[in-house]
This record gives C-alpha cells, structure tokens and sequence, in this order.
C-alpha cells in the first residue's frame, strides 16, 4: 500500500513538476505518465541504495521521504538556488566567521575616510580562501548602509589580474571614475596624459570639500610585479599628501608583500595590515558548516525550512558527519574545501531527496579527496606500466638522477628477458610510442628544453610519481599481470 | 531503466542523452546535479581530466548541445595566443543566439577588455538569467600563454560578476597546472578510462550494416586480445577495427567460413592484426596503403614502411665526416690516440677504460666534440690526403641543416663550435658498409666493440 | 640563392639590377679581363647565346626527370580527398577517423638543388589539380603564429590572384588585421570555393581544370630544420578541421623519411596518412646530364678529361649538387670564352667558318702559336710550312679544313664512345668502369688501346657468351643507325653481316656446348686472380685444340671493335686545333669551385710575397724578414709557439724581429725596454690576429692568449 501511497504522491508531484517546467516543454501527459512510474521505481532502487552504510540514517532517511513527499519542485529549487549563492558566489554577502576585529577596523578605517575625509592606506594579508574578498565586500556593504556615507564614496575597484600593466589600470580607473576623458566604454589619450589627468584631477580637491575615493586592489602581489611600481607609487603617494581623500585597501595571499614593494613606495605606505589567518577550532568549524546550510527564517515554505534546520541539526551530531569535518579540517582549513563539500552535497539534494543525508556528504568527500595521479596511472595500458616500474628501479638504483628513454628501455628489455611468457616482445618503436604518451601525460618529465636538434631516446627525464603512488597504483589496476606486480614489488637483488 | 532523471529537463531529452553517451551515465549525472537548474550558480570552474579519448571533449559538447545551454566550446590548441582565444569566445557568444551571421571580430587584447565586452555580450544576447558555460578545451595550453590568463578565467564568475562557469578539460592532472603562487581552485572531475568491457561495448554499437551486431562484437573481442595491451585509445582503436574489418569478413566473403566458426576467422586474422601493430598503429604504412594491399590481397611484405627507407645517399666525403663524428661523440677522447695512431704505445687492458666510461656510451647518448678533433679524426681515417677546403666546412653545416650533426651551445667562430652526432649506429653502419675497404670500417668495428666490452 | 648550407657568416643580397645593364657591364668586365681583344664582342655574344643554350637544355632535361615523380604526386593529390567525397555514407569512412594525406617527397641531400623542384612542382599543380597552394620555409616559421601567418597571407593572395574581379572584400582585409586562425580560413575556403562553384562561363576554364572543392595543399620545403613544436601544433590544429577543409601536407625530405618519426611524437603522426615519394637519384641525374650535355656533338665547346674530372670530383666528393655541375659547366664556358682569343672560333660549323675568313692578323699569328697546329705545320712538306705560316689566307683554308676534320672526328667519336661502352659495361668487374662518363675520360686520357685495363676487357669481351654478344651488337646498330655521322654505313653493314653469321651458326647447333663452357667457368670464377687464370689456362687450349667457328667468329667481332676504338677513339689533344674547342685549365676551375680559404689566409699570412710582390719579401726561406706586414710577423712568431703564448715573450720576440735593422745603436737604444710606437703595432697584430680567429683570450693564464689553429692548414 505505501507503494501506491507514493504513487499517488508522485502524480501530484508530476503534476507540480510539469507546471514547473512547463515553459520549456509542453508537458504532454503521456510524458507525464511515463514520468510516474519511472520516477516509482528510482524511488524503490534509491532505497534499497540508501540502505547500505549505516542503518540509523538511512531510517532517518526513509522516514524523510514519507513526509517529504509533499514538498514540491519550486521549494527545492529555491533552496538550491539560496544555498548556492551562498556556497560558490564571490560577491556573497555571507556571514564572517572569527574575524570580527578584523572587521572592526577595516569598518573604522574606511568610516574615517569617509566621514572625516582622512585619506589612508592598509593591506589585508591572508592565505586564500580566508575570506579576505568576504570581508572587504561584508564592511563595504554596511558602510553603504550608513546615511552619511550614502552618495559620499567613490569606489575603485582594481584587480591585479585584469589590469596587468599600468597602462590598462590607469584607463580601468579613469573608466570608473567616469572622468571627463570616457566616452561610452572608450577611453582616450595616452599613458601619460591619462596619468597627469588623474593626478590633477585628484589633487584639485581638498580634505573637506571634495569625495573620497576608494581604490580597492585585489591580488595586490601582482601590481607590484609592474614597470617601477607606477601606479602604487602614484596611489599611496596621494593617499600620503593631503588632497582628495584616498583610501587605498589591497588585499593580497603573500606574507612577504611588504618586501616586494620598491623603498620609496614602501615609505608611503602607512604599515597598516590586517591579517587574516582562519584561526578557528574544530567547533567553530561545525558551527559554520551548520551556519552555512542552515535556511534563514525568511525563507518562503516555513515548514520546509524547519525541517530542514532539523535535518542539519541532526547531521552535526551524527558521527560520520563529524569525521569527514575533522578529516577536511586537518586536510586545510580555509572555508572554501568547507563550501565546495557542501556545495556537491546540495547539488544532489532533489525533489525525491529533499534532504541532505550523511552518506551524500561522504560521497562529496570521497568525490573531494581522490589522488589524481593515481587515476591517471590507474588508466595506462600494461606497457606504459611495465615503463613506470622500469623508471621506479632506476630511481631505486641511481638515486633519483635523471635517466633517459634508452635506459627505461634496457631496463624493461631485462625483465622481458626474465619473463617474456606474459607479454610478447614488442620491438622499440612501439615501446617508445608508449614512452611518449607518457610523457604527454606529464608523469614524466624532460629536465631541460627538449630541442629538436637531440634525439628524443637520449633526452634527461625525471619521474613525477612517488613508490608509493606506483605502488597504490598497482593495487588497484585492473587485471595486471601477476610477475608485473612481482618486478615491481622486487627489489633490485633479482636483476 | 532510466539513470539519468533532473526536475529541469524533460525526460524524453534526457533519455536521448542518456542513449548518446554511453559508459558515461554516471559522470553525466553528476554534472547535471552540479549544474542544477538553468538560472542557478554553479561553481565558478570546473576541471575535468581523464586520458585521452575518455569521453571529455564528447561528454561536454552532447551535454551542452542536447540540454541546449548556452555555451562557449573553444580549443585552446587551435587559439595559439591569448588573443585568438579571447576573441573567439566573445565571437562565439555573439553568434549564440543567431548561427547565421558571423559577427565582425572585436579586438580584444587583455583580459581587461575581455571581462568588459563579456558582460556586454550577455547583455545583447540576453543571457543574464541562466548560467552561460565557457568550456576550453585542451586547457593544458593555457599554460603557455601569459601568466594571468588561467587564474583569471577559474575566477571569472567572480571578475565578472556574472552567472558563468568556466570548464576546463585536459588530460593532464591539475598538480601540473597551478601555478607557483596559488590560484582559485577549481572543482576537479575524473573521466575515468573506460574499461575493456566499456570498449566492447563501444566499439561493438556500430556495427557495420550488412553484418550481424554479434559477428561484429566477436571481431572485436579479436582486436582488443591483440591491441589491448598497448594501446587503450577508443579513436585509434576505432580506426584499426575499421581499417582490418574487411580483412576479417575475407573467409566469409569467400564462403569459405561461416560466421559462426570463430575459430577460423581468428586463425585467419591473428596474424593479421599483429603485423598491423607492426605497421599502422606506428604508420610505418599509411591506412590507405594498407587497405588497398588487402583488397588486392597483396602480400604485406611488399610495401616497406617509412624506417625501410633508412638509408641516405651521402656524399664521399660527408660520409666520412659523419663517421668520423660518430666515433668523435661515442669515443671517449683518451681512447683517440690507442685507435687512430698508426703506432700508439702499450696500453694495459686493466685500467684502460676509467669507471665512467664503463657505463656505455651507448645508453648515455652522444657526447660534444670541438672541430678540430672532428677533422683531426676525419684526417687519420680517409685514405688519401684531404685538402681542408670551403667544401669540407660547408658539408659540415649542411649536415647540421640536415639534422644529422648539431651544433652544441653558442656557436661563436672564435672558440670553435662544439658538436654532436646525432645518428644511430645502425645507420653509420649502413653508411660505412657502403665504403667499402675503407678504414672507417675497421676502425668503427673496434670502436663498437670497445662499446660493448 | 640560399645561404643554407653555406658556412656561418654575413651574406650580401644585391637587389637584382635590370638585365640590360647587367649584360652591359659584364661585356665591359669581359672586355677589361681578357688578355687580348681580339673580337671580344663576338666572343662574348656567343658565349651568351651558348649559356642561354645550355640553360633552356639543362631546365628541359630536369622537368622530364621529374615528370613521373610529378604524376603520382598528382594522382595521389587526385586520390586524397575524393575518396571521401565519394562514399561519405559507407560504414568504414564513418568509423575511420580521417587522417590528414600526406606525402613524404624525399629529394636527397642536395638541398640546393630543391628550390627548382619545388617551383616547377608548384607549376605543375596550380595547372592540374588546385590553385590553393602554399609554401613554407623553416626560417620563416619559427612559431606556429608566424606559420600561420604565412599561410593565410600565401593562400588568400593567390586567391586574389585567381580571379581579381570579385576579390575587393579580402583586400580591404589588411593583412594585420585578420585574425590569423583556421577558423579564418575555413570561411576563406568556403567562400572562394563556393565564387568558383557559381562562376561565369568565362571562367569554366579553371573549374574544368580543378574539379569541386580543391584541396588546399601545403608544401614544407624543408622539413629537417622545423622544429617539433610548430609541426605538432599546425598538425594538430588542422586535423580538427579536415572534414570541411581537405588539407594535404607535402613533407620535402632531404635525408630519409624517418625524420618524419623522429621529429614528430606518435599521438601526432597518427594523425597522419603518410605515402612516400622519391625523386631520382641525383647520380642518375648527373648521368643523364652529362649524356645528354658533354656527349654529344650539339655544344662546340667540349670539356678536356681533368676539367671533367674536377667537375665530377667536385660532385661526388662534396656535393651532390647537379646545379652546381652545370653552374660549373657554364663557368668553363665563360672562363674558355675569356681567357682564349681564338674561341670565337668556337661555335657551329658552318659560323666558325665564316668567322675565320674574317680573322685579323693577330689573330692568326694566334693561330700558328697553338702548339697542336705547330705540330701539324712540322708534319707538312716544307714549302705548305711556308705557305701556312707566312701567308694568312692559305692558314684560313687550312684552318677550315682543320676545323671540319675536328667536327668530324667529334660526330665519329661519341656514338662509337657509346659502342664500346655497350661491350665493356657489361663485363664483369668493369675494368674500364661502368658508367660512360669514365669510358669518356679514359679516351680523353690518352690511347685508350694502350692501357692495361682494355687489354683485359677485351680479354674478357672474347669470352662472352653468343646471347650477350648478339644482343651488344644489335645495341650498337641501333646506336650507330641513329647517330648522323657519316661513315658508319660500311660498319654498320659489318656489324649486320656478323649477326647473320651468328644467324647461321645457330643452325649449326653442335659447337654450342662448347662454346658455353669456357665462359660458364668464368661466371663462376669472378674474382680478378682466378679470372687471369682462366684467361691463360683458354690460351693453352686454344693453342692446343683448334678453335670452333663460334670462337673464331668471336674473335673477329671484337677484333674489330678493337680496330674502330683504335681508328676512333684517338684522344681529342692529338687533333689538330683542339685547343679552340677544348677548355682544359682545370687549375683555374679548382681554385673557382674548391677555394681553400685556410691554406690561402695561412699563404698570405706565412709567405706575404706570393700576395704582394715585392722583392723585399722575396729573400726568405725560414727567417722572417722585418720587411714583412706587422701580422705576418706575429703571425710566424704564433707558429712557434704552443697551446698557451706568453705575450710578454711575444712582444720581446716581435720587437727583435722589428728592430732587427737598425744598426746597433737602435737596439742600442731599445735593448732595455720596447719602444711605444713598436707596443702599439704588436697590440694591433694580435688584435688583427684574433680578429682572424688564430688565437683567443684565455682565463687560465694571465697575460696569456690562447692559440687556436694548429699546423698552419
């Protein structure tokens, strides 16, 4: 009877579904019909799926889906769609997490310059993934909200990946700042003039009268790579003398930055830095990852929400949930891993599944977390194996000096000659054929340029794996010859 | 059965795609699930590798086009410069919505220019509202353009401020692409290689018309007992299925063998096949060649392959140069006067040869020569006297042009040029064999055996 | 003019100046040069007219060697891609993945000569198969960019060159401005195929001659010197587009067809549908050159053995360049033409004959110089002496008369040349080589009949066997029937009569078995010791046992072939005149084409006099005279000296040497230290030293230079 229950359920649902969609098909109801059943019996497989890791959840699990079976298709979506933006958007104006005096004076610095028009001048340090982006967007974001901020802040914001030389940076500003020398999207007049024309346009104001501009320079490692350090010369140089209000803010990955910049840039810049390292413990982390999934009240289906929160709730405190976490929280702890677990684990939340489970987290981990040198190895043919262990003995027998083709090619000639029964002999092209394909696949390595000029058998290679990514290899490879696995598992003492 | 099923689209769509790509289900839904629904975000990038012929390039383009997403598909072998490449996306965007037209090209030099004239194309063709995918394949190549290129296009969603996802597709782990200082990571997808049963599978769907699918797939089942082992190319093993088929189908054609009898039919083709991975799985002989030798049951030997041509017409005295660099780059510089003065002094077998000149030259391959010890040997081993005239050094640098010699390091004329001979000794041998009773063939006798002590 | 396989160094292109101008001037260098005037515009224009000759000759003889090579290009082109167009259905062409046809063209390591193959094979295929042609050169595509700038930039020109009329929207294209990437090319391709689909009538003409959608065909000129990266990329790239645009690759190949292999990784030449081509050896070629050039009579000119020689030497031991052959060739010509006044002589008959009524005085004095004349002059009764050498008009009849003689002797000489060849270049061994052109020196040489190695052959000749015998004989009527000489009527009937006789013996069938024997042995035996046994061990019995009519018939034969080499063949320098038809400085020729420039710089630089010809310098055997250049000194100085030279010892030395003049009061004065003026020179002398590349500076040893050239040459 449950199953019918279901079915009933899923007409309903069907029904709900097509309306969902029906702007790109027309649903006709014979598609709909069919749509039913299928969808009954991916229901019963899932099931029987679900029933495998551990048995409390996978109850859960069902028990869900008996009372879940209400909600329909546009719910669902919305709650994709929220998460998502939360998860993998930049601009997200997300919540901070344990960076909240960080915030503080990011918020105070900027309020200085626009209220009291004091120009100045910081750096954000962190590792990436710290939410340096967040946080600079997060104080951006209340600062409009301020009134007296409102209409009173020019912002400018640069990024070091875009503007990869000084010239482009200089139009980029004068385009954001809508200077008189814009046309549409156009902008005209040389580096130079387009330089002086900005600084006169800056130093015409004064403190008072005049709006402060806000430069914002993202991957501020990369402008100092440029032509004697321009424009950062130009920038902090202004944000120094009393003009125009400036505030220039970078945010940058590199501990190091302020011994990239040139002495005379470096004395203008007021050393003011904030650091953002993720300095959490293990329980502020599950915080956030309860943070980061859990729906805000004002979402639509209040019910749905509840339910949902519950489900989260309940997936904190389960067990498997709190390994995978601890596992990623060692692996690093920049939020972004966090988010892109989570991110895979929404993905597969649908309307048959409307609720994320334990298992689908240790999918996404599993899915997360896979060595993909050893996939790669895992897909070569025997030949291209046997190669690699012939390299592997090499390494064992010179220490890790380069070897080349002609080598890897007597050496595998020696174990042919032991066991030739499992293969037959092939001749040198072929097996260089293979060599080749290896080194396309970057497994292995020429050390210097190779040149056309030098035959290729005698060019210097390294190996990129390690004996144990061989050997895991190995392992796993399907059908490998039994002796293959036994040279490779020799050592030399049998050559 | 259907596996693949998303709220979004359509079933019966679903369905055709799930018949276009098989072996590929699972992979499929999981991109479907990441992807979502048209106007939700997904992750910024995404990195699919797998080996070559897994399905990337094939699995991407049926998704995209079936699910009608809007899409940039670029080769990023074929946009040589960051230019090209810019350009092309921003071209194929504009030409999304009407294919007809070909929209003049923009140009577009930086990124800069690129993020801007981006988002206006989304703009004009109204794509604001559903993720737009850009999707670049042989992503590997990314590497060789400018340093920001690859960083910036994994964060392109968030430079743009758009709803697009960029794809990246290669065979080549993503370890070898990030970059020094670190980057955006993008979210990493494994295409699996398909197994020998995936193959069979594969390969056996087209079977030829006017024979049975299960004959096919038993032919098949030949084919990968043969070329399994070395190469597991789903294109390359096409190709050879296609190209030894008919050979295959002879004893059947001829009444000789019923479809049935396997037996036979291997017997007839094993041989076959392993002379065709002698040949065109190395194209020694063209595919055309090889079809038209079994059509006109031509005997294999009598097309020889590329490397039976081996031999080059040299002349007389270039032959001799060219020994005589051989023996200069294989010869360590000590063994010189033991060989090529007439009366050199006793020298003791034991420590002759020092401990690195044990391990032979042979497998270190060719070491540097100055010139003058080039001519110097060039004198001792030619016969009659050799005037050093304009010919003599001309030869020298047409054989560099030639490939047969080349110059090491900077080649300034004051300190001589410094070279390597970068031939076989097979080679040398058919040269020398064709002098003959010169000296150059004993002499090069003694050194090959010095070689091999 | 490629530098390619010239040594390092600066090259100087002259912008190609008009042709008239040209011809004036180098009249004018010809008129400077030459040792005396005598009608030096009549030399010139002939040896003009000549050199025209020799080219259209030489250009005609290449295109028909390489006519065949051309033809399975052509059909291979044909072949390609209509494969595809055809059976598109057929369940094989949609499984194969499509391969990129490709020929391998190898052409031998003469690359010099490949510039004139590749245009005419240009030529041929604009006017068979398609318009769309390009050619690459390494040089010009270090990387893939500027490969396939060069592309688009070729093909899209030579379609504005197609058909100009409708071409205005690619010209507006300025060549900076097209995106340089296959994509624009495809469209290129669609477009100029689909112009040449709908054209008018007019231009049925080209459509008739390239059928539907032409392949697009890329020549690589020379495939060694590109490097992987470019070839790899322009290979991949295009196979992903060969469906919608039929791409053929021709691979120019100087040493062997691995280089494909070894240049290109397998993934990338598996793209690749290889098919090999191979040009003629370019021994062969040579062969049929001098066949068809230095045998025969049509050129006055001839070349002496040594001159040939060193031609031939030049061409088998350096290059194997046949242009360089006949640059060579018309370098003799030129060089005979400049040097000799009496040249003008030097031309068809019927002209020479006219030229010489019409010669000056002087010019006849010339005449009576030629030793060869002299000779004919003291084998004449006394009074025609007289006559010929005081009174020019009898000399100018003689002259006449000389110069039909000589004709005639050439008309006679080349088609038994080619008889006798028949016979000795099918003996086994080749005791008078196998190729004609060593025939043709050995005659030169001297009397043929008086060497060794002829003696043998004819040895060897009286044992062939019938067949053999009967086909040579036929070969040579055919020889002597075609050539125009005069007198060969009674010798070809000769030669007839003696095939009928072998007619006749065939009939007589019992002396075949023996006649066998002897020569059965010899095939065997083939090596020279036992060959001279046999050859005694037959004397005896022939002695003993009384000879069979075949044996008998067979020593005729080559009895008389004997007696027309000794009629015929006489060495051309016992004729009379020779030396005006006859170019035999082979010296000047060596030091033209075979310079030596170590031995010259060491000449000049040890022996200043054989340069400069004062006779200061003349008095020195080993001394070093203080006469000599600064450099000369230093340079003798550096001889002495080993791997590292102290250059405080040499600038001691230097100055001795110097101030070895001076009375005894300078050194005197310059015992203690070198004087400034005598420093600077020194400094200047090593510098110009060093310049040369003789010595270096070395880091090992301070105030110490390193030496660089060993044993003078």
């Amino acid at each position: 009877m449950e199953l019918r229950g279901e079915g009933s359920g899923g007409v309903g649902r069907a029904g709900k579904a097509r309306r969902g969609r029906s702007r790109e098909a027309g649903g006709q109801a014979a598609r709909a019909l069919l749509g039913i059943e299928r969808e009954g019996r991916a229901r019963a497989r899932r099931r029987r799926l679900t029933a495998s890791p551990q048995i409390e959840s996978s109850a859960m699990n069902k028990r869900k889906l008996k009372e879940s079976s209400g909600t329909d298709g546009e719910c669902i979506s919305q709650v994709q769609k929220m998460l998502r933006e939360r998860l993998c958007h930049h601009r997200a104006m997300g919540k901070l997490f344990g960076i909240d005096q960080q915030y503080k004076h990011l918020l105070e610095l900027l309020k200085q310059t626009t209220v009291c028009g004091e120009s100045n001048s910081a750096l954000i340090i962190g590792p990436r993934g710290s939410g340096k982006t967040a946080l600079l967007n997060r104080v951006l974001k209340d600062l409009r909200e301020m009134k007296q901020v409102k209409e009173n802040l020019l912002e400018v914001h640069l990024n070091g990946l875009l503007q990869t030389n000084d010239k482009v940076a200089l139009k980029e500003i004068t385009r954001q700042l809508h200077l008189e020398n814009v046309v549409g999207d156009k902008v005209f007049g040389s580096f130079a003039e387009n330089l002086a024309f900005l600084l006169e346009a800056l130093r015409k104001g004064n403190r008072t009268s005049s709006c402060p501009v806000l430069f914002v320079l993202d991957e501020f490692d990369l402008f100092v790579h440029h032509k004697n350090q321009t424009l950062l010369y130009n920038l902090f140089d202004i944000s120094q003398s009393a003009q125009t209000p400036v505030t220039v803010i970078g945010l940058t990955c590199r501990q190091d930055i302020l011994e990239l910049l040139e002495k005379r840039v470096k004395s203008r810049f007021s050393h003011r830095r904030i650091y953002l390292m993720n300095s959490f413990a293990f329980k502020q982390y599950i915080r956030i990852f309860k943070e980061q999934l859990s729906l805000p009240a004002e979402f639509p289906d209040k019910a749905f929400a509840q339910k949902w929160n519950s489900n989260i709730q309940l997936l904190t405190e389960d067990k498997t949930v709190q390994d995978i976490l601890q596992n990623l929280f060692h692996y690093s702890k920049d939020l972004r891993s966090l988010n892109f677990l989570l991110m895979l684990a929404v993905s597969n939340v649908t309307v048959r599944h409307p609720l994320i489970t334990a298992s689908d987290l240790q999918e996404a981990s599993k899915q997360y977390r896979m060595d993909s040198k050893a996939n790669i190895v895992h897909g070569l043919s025997v030949l291209e194996i046997c190669l690699i262990i012939a390299m592997k003995h090499l390494n064992d027998v010179y220490e890790g000096e380069p070897f080349n083709f002609q080598m890897v090619y007597n050496e595998f000639q020696k174990f042919i000659q032991r066991k030739a029964h499992c293969m037959y002999n092939f001749e040198k092209p072929v097996v260089m054929k293979a060599f080749e394909h290896l080194l396309q696949l970057e497994l292995v390595k020429p050390i210097e340029r190779p040149s056309v000029r030098s035959q290729r058998e005698y060019l210097l290679m390294e190996l990129l794996l390690d004996n144990n990514q061989i050997m895991d290899a190995l392992q796993a490879y399907p059908n490998c010859p039994t002796d293959v696995k036994q040279w490779a598992a020799s050592s030399l003492s049998w050559l | 059965m259907p596996i693949l099923e998303h709220p979004a689209y359509p079933p019966a769509t679903l369905l055709c795609l799930e018949s276009l790509v098989p072996c590929r289900e699972s992979q499929v839904s999981m991109l479907l699930s990441i992807f979502g629904e048209r106007q939700q975000l997904s992750f910024p990038s995404i990195f699919i590798y797998g080996h070559t012929s897994s399905g990337k390039t094939y699995v991407m383009k049926t998704l995209l086009n079936t699910l009608q997403l809007p899409h940039v598909f670029v080769n990023c072998v074929e946009c040589f410069t960051s230019r090209l490449l810019l350009e092309e996306i921003l071209i194929q965007l504009q030409n999304h919505s009407s294919e007809t037209r070909r929209a003049s090209p923009v140009p577009c030099d930086t990124f800069n220019d690129f993020v801007r004239l981006f988002k206006q194309a989304l703009v004009s063709q109204n794509l604001q509202d559903q993720t737009v995918y850009v999707v670049l394949d042989r992503a590997e190549q990314l590497r060789e353009m400018e340093a920001n290129i690859l960083p910036a296009f994994l964060r392109l969603q968030e430079l743009t401020d758009r709803n697009v996802t960029v794809i990246l597709l290669s065979e080549i782990v993503w370890e070898m692409f990030r970059p020094n200082t670190g980057c955006f990571e993008p979210f990493i997808l494994y295409f699996p290689d398909y197994s020998i049963g995936h193959l069979q599978k594969i390969l056996s769907q087209n079977h030829p018309p006017e024979y049975s699918a299960d004959f096919y797939s038993a032919y098949i089942n030949i084919l990968l007992g043969v070329f399994y082992m070395v190469c597991r190319d789903l294109k390359e093993l096409q190709h050879l299925a296609a190209l030894n088929f008919s050979k295959y189908c002879e004893p059947v054609v001829r009444k000789e063998a019923k479809e049935r009898d396997t037996r036979k039919l291997w017997k007839n083709i094993e041989p076959h096949l392993k002379k065709a991975m002698q040949t065109v799985y190395l194209r020694e002989i063209s595919s055309s060649q090889w079809e038209r030798l079994q059509c006109e049951e031509g005997e294999l030997g009598q097309i020889k392959g590329l490397s039976a041509h081996a031999h080059v017409e040299l002349p007389y005295y270039s032959k001799f140069l060219l020994i005589a660099a051989y023996l200069a780059s294989y010869n360590p510089v000590r063994t010189d006067k033991r060989f090529f003065l007439k009366h050199h002094g006793k020298i003791k077998k034991t420590n002759f040869m020092k401990k690195h000149e044990k391990t032979s030259n042979h497998l270190l391959g060719p070491k540097p020569f100055p010139l003058d010890r080039l001519l110097a040997i060039l004198y001792s081993i030619v016969d009659n006297r050799v005037a050093p005239t304009a010919n003599i050094f001309s030869q020298i640098t047409s054989l560099v042009t030639l490939q047969l010699l080349s110059v090491v390091g900077n080649n300034d004329q004051l300190d001589g040029p410094r070279y390597k001979c970068t031939v076989s000794l097979d080679f040398i041998r058919a040269i020398a064999s064709y002098e003959c009773g010169s000296t150059s063939v004993k002499t090069e006798r003694t050194q090959t055996a010095n070689e091999w002590r | 003019m490629s530098t390619r396989s010239l040594s390092k160094g600066c090259f100087v292109f002259k912008p190609s100046p008009k042709k008239r101008k040209v011809s004036r001037t180098t009249a004018y260098y010809f008129r400077e040069g030459s040792s005396d005037l005598e009608d030096s515009e009549l030399r010139f224009a002939t040896c003009q007219s000549l050199q025209k000759q020799v080219k259209s000759e030489t250009e005609q003889i290449e295109e028909e060697l390489n006519e065949q090579l051309f033809d399975n290009l052509v059909s291979f082109l044909r072949r390609s891609h209509s494969a595809f167009q055809e059976k598109k259905t057929e369940w094989t062409c949609r499984t194969k993945s499509r391969e990129i046809p490709t020929a391998a063209l190898v052409l031998g390591v003469n690359v010099t000569d490949h510039d004139f193959t590749f245009r005419s094979l240009s030529e041929v295929l604009q006017n068979n198969v398609t318009p769309y042609i390009a050619l690459l050169e390494a040089k010009d595509c270090p990387g893939i960019k500027n490969l396939m700038q060069k592309l688009l930039g070729q093909l899209m020109n030579c379609c504005i060159d197609v058909d100009s009329s409708e071409e205005e929207d690619y010209e507006h294209v300025s060549r900076s401005r097209v995106r340089c990437s296959m994509t624009t090319l495809i469209n290129w391709y669609e477009s100029a195929t689909k112009r040449t689909d709908s054209e008018t009538p007019g231009k049925k003409r080209t459509s008739s001659r390239h059928w539907q959608s032409p392949p697009v065909v890329v020549i690589f000129k020379d495939m060694e010197s590109f490097t992987t990266k470019v070839l790899q990329d322009f290979v991949v790239i295009s196979s992903q587009h060969i469906g919608e645009f039929p791409l053929v690759l021709i691979f120019g190949i100087a040493t062997s067809p691995m280089i494909i292999h070894s240049l290109l990784p397998h993934s990338v030449s598996s793209l690749l549908c290889i098919e090999l081509f191979q040009s003629l050896s370019c021994k062969d070629h040579l062969s049929t050159i001098i066949d068809k050039i230095l045998l025969t009579t049509q050129f006055p000119l001839k070349l002496s053995e040594k001159v040939l020689q060193v031609l031939i030497n030049i061409f088998l031991y350096h290059d194997f360049s046949v242009q360089n052959f006949i640059k060579g060739f018309q370098l003799c010509i030129v060089e005979h033409f400049h040097s000799n006044p009496l040249s003008v002589l030097c031309c068809q008959l019927e002209e020479a004959k006219r030229r010489v009524n019409s010669l000056s005085h002087n010019q006849c004095e010339n005449v009576r110089r030629l030793p060869s004349f002299r000779r004919y002059v003291e084998s004449q009764v006394s009074e025609k002496q007289i006559a010929l050498l005081t009174v020019d008009s009898s000399l100018k009849e003689a002259v006449q008369k000389l110069l039909e003689d000589l004709n005639v002797y050439h008309e006679n000489y080349f088609p038994i040349l080619r008889c006798l060849h028949v016979f000795t270049s099918s003996l086994p061994k080749y005791p008078l080589g196998k190729q004609i052109r060593e025939l043709h020196c050995a005659c030169l040489e001297n009397r043929v009949w008086e060497t060794e190695e002829y003696e043998s052959s004819l040895q060897l000749a009286r044992m062939l066997n019938k067949s053999d015998l009967v086909t040579m004989l036929q070969k040579c009527v055919e020889i002597l029937v075609s050539s125009p000489g005069r007198e060969f009527d009674e010798i070809v009937e000769k030669l007839k009569e003696f095939l009928t006789q072998f007619q006749k013996l065939e009939e007589a069938y019992q002396e075949r078995d023996e006649s066998i024997s002897p020569q059965k042995e010899l095939q065997k035996k083939t090596n020279l010791y036992h060959l001279q046994k046999t050859l005694l061990e037959l004397k005896e019995s022939r002695r003993s046992k009384k000879l069979t009519k075949f044996e008998m018939l067979r020593f005729e034969v080559v009895d008389y072939i004997d007696s027309l080499v000794r009629h015929y063949l006489v060495p051309a320098d016992h004729k009379t005149l020779h030396e005006i038809v006859y170019f035999n400085t082979a010296s000047v020729l060596r030091e033209h084409l075979n310079a030596a420039p170590r031995i010259a710089l060491h000449t000049a630089l040890n022996n200043p006099y054989s340069y400069l010809k004062s006779e200061a310098l003349k008095s020195d055997g080993g001394s070093i005279s203080n006469k000599a250049p600064d450099i000369c000194i230093a340079y003798k100085l550096h001889l002495e000296c080993g791997r590292l030279i102290n250059l405080a010892d040499w600038l001691e030395a230097f100055s001795t040497v110097v101030t070895a003049a001076e009375g005894p009061t300078a050194d005197a004065a310059s015992s203690d230290q070198v004087d400034d003026v005598i420093h600077a020179r020194f400094i200047r002398a090593v510098s110009e030293l060093e310049l040369l590349g003789f010595i270096k500076p070395s880091k090992q040893k301070t105030d110490h230079v390193a030496r660089l050239t060993w044993g003078g040459c």
